[in-house]
């Protein structure tokens, strides 16, 4: 039972992060490369105000947001005047830096060694340390955010995002401001991933720089390339599917743990690029002139 | 509305040997068809205007000439050889240039180099790899005498960035000479270019006639257009409309319909 | 400062592998205007299947590099198929994503294949290494700089002096005015695709003959490629190759230098390429070198 309930907490955790990605890729059409960095902040800011601080549990539910959103705030700032190239470039940059830093940075971060300990809430009486109760904790929480993102996602803030990555010069004479808009999504986006890294923190109890890699953030691409990108409901789906369902069968194959992992990897991005091949002629779609 | 046949069937044509022969080429570009059933032949030694409102599809068209946009619907052929699926560096080879409508020039490359990028475009790459293999002076003297014609030669071994508007045309036209165009698509060689040397461009093309060369070209100024084209074409949203003389284009009412307004459909 | 000679020769030989790395993606980019997310993992692909031949099957340094640059002709000749092409058309994007899904995969079955844990490629490799006026430097740092300046030295002829670099050139300024002169751009984008690859293959070695070789090593050095990429300007080569040295630079003297009390823990080493492409994305996105925009 106790592992039904970790794959339950588990989808709510990737649910909220794949679908802020949603909304920073699928419908703003920005190819975000530091949203695990963001998550991974989100994720050390919990970890340090619960232990180092003892902060309270909604306290640090939204200093990880804040933090996440401020932090991709100044980068973005900087990387959203650029191009698509310099974009893609940049963000990579800056998830390499927050990796480095949570490698390097021992006195604040413990580098490698991580952090243990992180104590899970008492609220209204409740023991959250026993599972089943954590569940609904995720799962109040889990509504929440996806009812937010699903009056977003119906917004005419989004409308404009989707306009705004499908004609840069035309949307601008429809008197969008381009950076504007792509700073709040940009902003917006973080948070939840903030929010889904304060709550891995609080359901592993520990965390380290191993769980914010690369491989992360393409399993969140595939999630959303899966879903189609731009598509709640879509998402929804598969992150059900790559995060509960591939991981359960995988379980079935008998192989060692040390080559299952990267059989999973590889599955993920093989998925990712056989739906990319798929729908290669209406993701993205841009003015091509000659 | 339908086309006016000012000139006996669409497509007939006054030489009598065929060079392209496009027969119902539609073509779309993710899901908007731009170009719709254009059949159209231009003989050998023609000079052709291509006018028609924004967005009637005339640089399409030329692209799809060109190679980079392959027809959904119809074929072309050139000189009796199907074309119709070749890739552009392949039309290109058979003899067909052009000269785009923001200049197709390497600017960082300079004026001489550009010249023997096309010209030695011709030989296989065995015989001009080396920078000492002979055939290079020949390939030199063959460029400067092209840049001669459009008294480019002092300017032969500056940047093609440093050009004006109106020497970049004449650099690109001549280049595609330089590679052996039998066919030149023009796309508003006059477009930038200054009044003073829209004049050396006119002369240029007079040259190109009289050798002999087949030209297209789209051009928005009705007057320099006439000044040497033996037959216009006018699209709109994406069809022939006319097809004729100058001085029949000019006297037809649809002209007017088609660029001041009425009753229409909406474009493409 | 008797360090700073050291330090200056080290900044050489780590400048040199970036070169030779970035410079392939360069020329990708300049081409193709595609960026290959997945080119370090490809490096760390040509590493694994020269330590393949040379360690696993025991076949002589020969062999064992030609066999690498044979699989790696392949495979570049595969990516280029399989996951430039089909894409590059539509959109850049797809193009990111699709060479960053590669990476994974390559990523992924080279630790099923070989484990995640590290080799050594340097086999029958003298390490003794020979003092130069105070400055210790090893026979195959010498060769990493050496084979370095060779291969630019022939890039640069190349590319300068006959007929091929010239179309190169004019492709990359302008690929349709290029096509209409009869250049087949699929086959020039694939033969210039593939020789990055090789490049990149021969950093990989390179990498693995000085230190060794592991498959999660292929995402710093593609961050480090665009680091140096973004130094000298997007498809701009020469200016990526000082670009590579630079970072060559930067990287070991921050480390090396002693500044007191505010010196940097040689763990920071990396970090500095990340940072200096978001110093130089803020402050000079066309790169440091670009003489001026070559964009109409």
């Amino acid at each position: 039972m106790d592992y039904l309930y970790h794959l339950g907490v588990l989808f709510c955790i990737y649910v909220i992060l794949a679908q802020g990605f949603n909304l920073v890729f699928g419908i703003a059409g920005l190819f975000n490369l530091a949203h695990v960095a963001t998550y991974a902040i989100g994720a050390y800011t919990t970890a340090l105000l619960a232990v180092e601080l003892e902060v309270g549990f909604f306290q640090c539910i939204i200093a990880s947001s804040l933090m996440a959103g401020l932090l991709a705030l100044i980068i973005g700032g900087i990387s959203l005047r650029l191009a698509t190239d310099y974009f893609a470039i940049g963000s990579l940059a800056f998830s390499a830096v927050v990796s480095a830093l949570l490698i390097n940075w021992r006195s604040l971060t413990r580098g490698v060694l991580g952090i243990p300990g992180i104590p899970r809430p008492e609220l209204l009486g409740i023991d959250f340390n026993q599972l089943s109760n954590f569940l609904w904790l995720s799962a109040i929480i889990t509504l929440l955010a996806l009812s937010s993102f699903w009056l977003i996602c119906n917004s005419s803030f989004a409308r404009s995002l989707k306009a705004l990555a499908q004609s840069e010069h035309a949307a601008q004479t429809l008197g969008r401001d381009v950076a504007r808009y792509r700073t709040w999504a940009f902003f917006i986006s973080s948070l939840y991933a903030g929010l889904a890294g304060a709550l891995f923190s609080y359901y592993l109890n520990y965390v380290d720089p191993s769980s914010f890699s690369l491989a992360e953030m393409v399993l969140v691409l595939t999630i959303v390339v899966v879903g189609r990108p731009g598509s709640f409901l879509g998402v929804c789906l598969s992150t059900f599917v790559l995060v509960v369902l591939l991981p359960e069968g995988l379980r079935f194959v008998p192989l060692e743990a040390s080559v299952l992992g990267p059989l999973r990897q590889f599955l993920n991005a093989l998925l990712l690029l056989v739906l990319i091949f798929i729908n290669r002629a209406r993701l993205f779609p841009t003015q091509r002139a000659v | 509305m339908g086309s006016e046949k000012v000139n006996g069937a669409i497509g007939q044509t006054s030489k009598d040997k065929e060079l392209l022969v496009l027969s119902n080429v539609s073509l779309s570009i993710s899901g908007l068809e731009i170009l719709k059933d254009i059949s159209l032949v231009v003989g050998e030694g023609e000079t052709v205007g291509i006018i028609g409102p924004n967005g009637s599809g005339k640089t399409t068209l030329f692209n799809c000439l060109s190679g980079f946009h392959l027809a959904s619907k119809g074929s072309l052929s050139f000189r009796g050889e199907n074309i119709t699926s070749l890739k552009p560096s392949d039309r290109a080879r058979r003899g067909i240039g052009r000269v785009f409508q923001s200049p197709g020039i390497f600017r960082e490359m300079t004026v001489l180099e550009n010249m023997v990028t096309a010209i030695e475009g011709r030989y296989p790459l065995f015989r001009t790899f080396v920078p000492w293999a002979n055939i290079h002076s020949s390939i030199k003297g063959e460029a400067m005498s092209l840049l001669r014609e459009v008294t480019l030669e002092s300017k032969a071994l500056h940047k093609a960035a440093s050009l004006s508007g109106g020497q970049l045309r004449l650099l690109e036209i001549v280049r595609a000479l330089g590679f052996g165009a039998e066919l030149l698509l023009l796309d508003e060689p006059t477009a930038g270019v200054s009044p003073k040397m829209k004049e050396q461009v006119s002369t240029l093309i007079e040259r190109l006639r009289s050798m002999g060369k087949t030209i297209i070209a789209i051009e928005h100024d009705i007057e320099f257009i006439q000044l040497f084209c033996e037959r216009i074409v006018v699209l709109d949203s994406g069809r022939v409309v006319m097809d004729g003389s100058p001085s029949e284009i000019r006297k037809s009412s649809q002209l007017q319909e088609i660029y001041f307004g009425g009753a229409r459909e909406p474009r493409v | 400062m008797e360090i700073l000679p050291q330090l200056l020769v080290n900044a050489l030989i780590a400048g040199s592998i970036y070169a030779i790395a970035s410079s392939g993606l360069s020329l990708a980019y300049g081409l193709l205007r595609i960026l290959n997310f997945a080119h370090g993992h490809l490096m760390m692909v040509g590493a694994y299947l020269f330590y393949a031949t040379r360690i696993l099957l025991d076949a002589s340094l020969t062999v064992a590099g030609i066999v690498t640059a044979l699989g790696m002709t392949v495979i570049g000749a595969l990516v280029m198929w399989f996951f430039v092409r089909p894409f590059s058309k539509f959109s850049p994007l797809l193009t990111f994503v699709s060479t960053l899904a590669l990476g994974a995969m390559l990523e992924a079955s080279v630790s099923m294949l070989f484990g995640v844990n590290v080799h050594s490629i340097s086999r029958g490799i003298d390490f003794e290494s020979y003092e130069i006026w105070g400055v210790f430097i090893t026979p195959i740092q010498i060769v990493i700089v050496v084979s370095t300046l060779l291969i630019l030295g022939l890039l640069a002829a190349v590319i300068h002096r006959t007929s091929v670099g010239r179309t190169i050139r004019a492709l990359s300024e302008n690929q349709y005015a290029a096509q209409c002169l009869g250049v087949d751009y699929e086959r020039y984008t694939a033969v210039v695709f593939c020789v990055g690859i090789l490049l990149a293959a021969y950093a990989g070695v390179l990498v693995g003959l000085e230190t060794n070789i592991q498959p999660t090593m292929g995402n710093s050095y593609t961050i480090k490629a665009f680091a140096a990429m973004v130094l000298g300007g997007l498809g701009n080569l020469w200016g990526t190759v000082l670009g590579s040295y630079l970072l060559g630079l930067v990287e070991n003297l921050s480390i090396g230098l002693d500044f007191g009390g505010y010196s940097l823990p040689a763990g920071y080493k990396d970090a500095f390429a990340f940072v200096i492409i978001l110093l130089v994305l803020l402050f000079k996105p066309e790169g440091l070198f670009r003489r001026r925009s070559r964009r109409v």
